[in-house]
């Protein structure tokens, strides 16, 4: 299988919040370890219930690395969920 | 009518997402783009694969195939557990840009859908339908993602639509009418046709019909009374010809569930917790369509590849969890070893109404196990899938949320 890391990290998160069809975007995350991630590209931000609670995924890479990033949109919290492909 | 080709214009628009899955996650994860991608549904070797991105398709990579084969045949390609909700958002999305042209969407499953013009509004008639094509590409570019591609098809009837939508994978745009129709069907074979697979292909061949273009040209009576020995023989006569006669909704008949054991020869009471699993599924499937079942059937399969299954009409109407597995668990006492799939079926399906008029004797237990049922429901609905679920099925989270193939009902 792919080398993919599951993750449950809380990471700090600089996004812009906009207008248009994807009015979120982040743009760089720290993560536990105090390294900090520039985004260079999102990939596709998709919204899941996890009950009635919405929580945002947000696929990004930093070109080195693909990410997955969960925003809770009732706890206004950013975890980092995976990490994969590192080059 | 039926004999002539259809020469009306063209008012029938099939879309299909290329590889579909398989796009989503190099969509999803830039680092996968123009890699070899294949999509399974368990973290391990032996399991086959669902979708395959057109890198891997390349290098010999077939639906179907187990993962260790396609790594011995492609190296470098990269496995990835599928993620059903990333593709219902997309599912959601093309379904958006759809309804956006027309009223008259039916989407056909989790990756292709069709537009009907033949209703449209007067400004949306005048427009041409290879240009409403190339919007969608654009838009599914602008507001899915650049890695999205999709096929479009366009025709006088949904089938040589989606014929269209099937010739120039991937990205492609082509549009069937009776002026190209023969020299489309000539470069096609017949089972690339909709519909046609290996039995009705021998069928065909036993009347020497053995290319698209000679099913074209044989006789409505021949077909009808001789090939598929019922209307069937007709309808592929007019569908053929591009006249309409896939339009219709069929009503849902059955609901279900199936899985792959994860491990040999598990014990007997560890296969019927997997069925547990699967019968409450099938239970919240069917009661989230306000339906309750008559019939359950139970189907194993051994890893002789021999099958099994045993089925039992009840008397009574039935919705909950329990009273689903309590015959399902009477049927498989009779099951046999060596099983590898299991799968449970609820038939003869009908509406809860039809039956709420009408409690019977065991009208009061009726109730009470209506008011449970549905209180669990709301709860699972509220807070999360499975978060009250019975307690024998506590050691079944191997069990994934399934990626919604064919129907897309539960969507």
């Amino acid at each position: 299988m792919n080398d993919e890391v599951f993750l449950n990290e809380r990471v700090e998160v600089v996004a812009t919040f906009g207008a248009g069809l994807n009015p979120c975007n982040p743009i760089k995350f720290r993560r536990a370890s105090g390294r900090i991630v520039e985004i260079s590209e999102i990939g596709l931000r998709h919204p899941t219930m996890q009950g009635t609670r919405m929580v945002h995924m947000f696929d990004v890479t930093d070109g080195g690395a693909d990410y997955r990033l969960e925003f809770d949109a009732e706890r206004l919290t950013w975890r980092l969920l995976m990490e994969a492909d590192r080059v | 009518m039926s004999g002539q080709y259809n020469t009306a214009l063209p008012k029938v628009l099939h879309i299909d997402l290329n590889s579909c899955f398989a796009t989503v996650e190099q969509q999803a994860r830039p680092l996968l783009r123009g890699r070899p991608v294949a999509i399974v549904n368990r973290r391990t070797e032996h399991t086959m694969i669902v979708t395959a991105s057109y890198e891997a398709k390349r290098m010999g990579v077939t639906l179907g195939m187990r993962l260790k084969e396609a790594k011995q045949l492609c190296p470098e390609l990269v496995g990835i557990e599928s993620d059903p909700p990333k593709y219902k958002f997309v599912y959601h999305q093309l379904m958006r840009i759809m309804n956006d042209y027309s009223a008259h969407v039916r989407m056909k499953s989790i990756d292709e859908g069709v537009i009907d013009f033949a209703e449209t509004s007067p400004d949306m008639a005048k427009r041409d339908l290879a240009e409403i094509g190339y919007e969608i590409k654009q838009r599914l570019w602008n507001e899915v993602g650049k890695a999205m591609n999709c096929n479009v098809g366009i025709a006088t009837n949904r089938f040589l639509a989606k014929t269209a939508a099937s010739l120039n994978k991937p990205n492609g745009l082509d549009v069937i009418t009776h002026k190209n129709l023969r020299k489309v069907l000539t470069s096609l074979e017949l089972t690339d046709l909709t519909g046609i697979a290996g039995r009705l292909e021998k069928r065909l061949n036993s009347v020497g019909i053995f290319t698209p273009l000679q099913f074209l040209d044989a006789d409505e009576a021949t077909l009808q009374n001789v090939v598929f020995k019922s209307i069937d023989g007709s309808h592929w006569y007019k569908r053929l010809r591009g006249w309409e006669v896939d339009k219709r909704d069929f009503p849902l008949k059955t609901a279900g569930r199936q899985y792959v054991l994860e491990q040999y020869h598990l014990p007997h009471d560890q296969i019927l917790q997997r069925l547990h699993h699967l019968c409450e599924e099938t239970g919240a499937k069917i009661r989230s369509k306000q339906m309750q079942a008559r019939g359950v059937m139970v189907y194993a399969r051994t890893y002789d590849r021999g099958g099994w299954h045993a089925k039992h009409m009840a008397s009574l109407p039935f919705f909950s969890n329990e009273a689903i597995f309590a015959q399902a668990k009477q049927l498989f006492a009779t099951a046999p070893d060596g099983i590898k799939m299991i799968a449970i079926t609820c038939y003869g399906l009908e509406p809860t109404d039809a039956q709420n008029k009408q409690l019977g004797l065991f009208g009061d237990e009726l109730a009470r196990e209506r008011a449970i049922t549905g209180a669990i429901d709301e709860i699972n609905a509220r807070y999360g899938r499975r978060i009250i679920h019975s307690a024998d099925t506590l050691k079944t989270q191997m069990i994934h949320e399934k990626v919604p193939f064919g129907s897309t009902r539960y969507m």
